[in-house]
């Protein structure tokens, strides 16, 4: 079985993150590029589901973006993906959701894949419409808020998140599946997988080397982005010291009284 | 794209809060742009739903009591919003940013073409134009995005940002043809509901949020649960609690959990770090209770008290009550 993870190389999330008014784009300089933190989780279950389900199956990790990005995919195979594609062209800077669902498609047709799986969603841009795109344009079932997989005769069984409990949901592979967290913690990389990493295949695709219609980049997007601005800051509070239970309860009882919530 | 459709989530004939949101703004949005507003519901208790939602101002109902909406995952419903888009004609959607939502909003995007803009707290329109305007990158920047090269356009919105406001104009309840030639392979075999019967975390007017200082799971039922209750409002969590197993995940608030506006949120045992900021610093007024007078929370809370928390809690639950029932 053939598993491709789909991953988003975003700015460190720890790190202190600025959009550079000027051309609208994040500040990039200085701020390391990671894997999308959900993005570690979807590489865990594709890893889980190799260990599961045996045989020939293989792990591919998938990216679209910058050629540095290697280095960063190089995480993803020294946690034990087998090889990596990285989807680069310069055509694609400033890509939207639009863009990068049929670019990703594109890639995954030429690869060829029985399963993706994604991470939901991205810290920088917290869309979560990759899933949703990627299952319109290959063409197959797409399943979301994924904690726990099965795969038996070519069927995926699935036990889905929803907003209000849980739900099981089967549905026929090639199928694209977005896992949450609840999968499992993302394994950490051991010394002879970071060794064996270095040798790994990172493929290249270019713009030229995918069957993509229309314009791609900027000129292809759905979107654009018009202002960006800082958020009116919070200022800081009123700081009290309860006595006891009783005095600290009248204190919040107070000021939900006077701000008229209660 | 003058015209604005909302989707419609729901239960049988159960709906919720952001529903009447969503149809309000609809008529705002397209009032600005010269069209007509249009609701969507598919599933089992449409009609139930639409005659509630006749008393908003839409202009038009377009329902389905489909089966399959029910018993297969997602595509019926992408196919029946595809379908009221193609015959209404250019039109923004407004879908709201939610688990469910967010799965329909990234479908039907990709099937009209259109862009995907998520979650927006303020739509505006400028020029014939509408625009999103959303928090990203954790909340640190407010940005404010169109639409182009697409007749469609797509947004899931954040419950709780926009104000319901009753007003019938009498829609008209529509039937939606059911697709042809359509088949469905993601059967739901098996669903169970864990919190029915109480609001969802992204629309509760009020969250009481227990962190690592609640010690373990009992404390959420049996200090926090009341409080909420008296509040009416519901639980959420931090990380820590939902990572140490207290709590389900579904309830965590934060960069890796839910991104909520109530009006009133109360962080008990939450020292707040940036991870747990970032999911509700939009809420109206911030209250936290703290051991600890030098926590993150301190900065930007409205009232930080200091003090035990087991003695707090409980007493002002009580006091709340004396109030409600007095």
């Amino acid at each position: 079985m053939k598993i491709v993870v789909t991953v988003k190389l975003v700015p460190d999330t720890n790190a202190e993150k600025r959009i550079d008014p000027a051309t609208k784009r994040l500040v990039r300089a200085g701020v390391e590029t990671v894997i999308n933190p959900f993005d570690e989780y979807a590489i865990e279950a594709a890893l889980q589901l190799r260990e599961k389900v045996g045989g020939d199956t293989t792990v591919t990790v998938m990216t679209l973006g910058p050629e540095s990005g290697k280095e960063v995919v190089r995480k993803a195979l020294s946690m034990g993906a087998d090889d990596a594609v990285l989807v680069s062209d310069a055509g694609f800077e400033g890509s939207d959701v639009w863009v990068t669902g049929r670019a990703l498609a594109a890639a995954l047709k030429k690869h060829g894949f029985d399963l993706v799986i994604t991470g939901g969603l991205a810290e920088d841009g917290n869309s979560g419409g990759v899933t949703g795109a990627l299952a319109e344009h290959l063409g197959v079932p797409g399943l979301t808020n994924a904690a726990k997989i099965e795969i038996a005769d070519g069927k995926l069984r699935v036990e889905r998140e929803t907003d209000s409990g849980h739900q099981t949901v089967t549905a026929p592979l090639p199928a694209v599946l977005m896992v949450t967290m609840a999968v499992g913690e993302p394994r950490y990389a051991s010394l002879k997988g970071i060794m064996g990493a270095k040798k790994k295949t990172i493929a290249i695709f270019g713009a030229g080397d995918l069957e993509l219609e229309g314009p791609i980049g900027t000129d292809g997007a759905k979107t654009e982005l018009l202002e960006i601005a800082a958020p009116a800051v919070r200022g800081k509070g009123q700081i009290v010291t309860a006595e006891d239970g009783p005095a600290g309860a009248k204190i919040i009882f107070d000021f939900l009284k006077e701000r008229k919530l209660i | 794209m003058q015209n604005v459709i909302t989707f419609v989530e729901h239960k049988g004939d159960q709906t919720r809060k952001v529903t009447f949101e969503l149809a309000s703004e609809a008529r705002r949005i397209a009032d600005a742009l010269g069209g007509k507003a249009h609701a969507v519901v598919v599933g089992a208790g449409s009609q139930a739903i639409a005659e509630t939602l006749k008393t908003y101002p839409l202009d038009v109902i377009h329902i389905s009591e489909d089966g399959d909406v029910d018993t297969y995952l997602l595509d019926p419903a992408v196919d029946y919003l595809e379908a009221v888009a193609k015959s209404v004609g250019p039109a923004l959607i407004l879908i709201p940013n939610t688990l469910a939502g967010r799965d329909i909003a990234g479908r039907v995007a990709a099937r009209l073409e259109a862009g995907l803009m998520s979650d927006a707290t303020n739509v505006k329109v400028e020029g014939g134009k509408p625009a999103c305007v959303s928090p990203k990158l954790g909340g640190t920047s407010i940005t404010t995005c169109a639409f182009k090269n697409s007749d469609y356009g797509v947004m899931t919105v954040r419950p709780n940002s926009f104000t319901a406001a009753a007003g019938g104009a009498g829609a008209h309840i529509v039937p939606i043809e059911k697709p042809a030639g359509k088949s469905y392979v993601m059967v739901i075999e098996h669903e169970s509901e864990e919190v029915s019967g109480e609001l969802g975390l992204e629309e509760a007017p009020a969250v009481v949020a227990g962190g690592r200082g609640m010690g373990g799971p009992e404390p959420f039922n049996d200090l926090l649960r009341p409080l909420a209750e008296v509040l009416g409002g519901t639980v959420g969590a931090s990380r820590a609690a939902a990572d140490a197993g207290w709590v389900p995940y579904s309830l965590q608030i934060g960069q890796t959990g839910k991104t909520i506006s109530p009006n009133l949120y109360i962080a008990v045992g939450i020292s707040g770090a940036i991870q747990h900021k970032v999911g509700m610093r939009t809420a109206g007024t911030i209250v936290a209770i703290n051991k600890d007078a030098s926590v993150p929370i301190g900065e930007f809370a409205d009232l930080l008290v200091v003090g035990d928390l087991f003695a707090i809690v409980p007493e002002l639950t009580k006091q709340l009550r004396a109030t409600v029932h007095a």
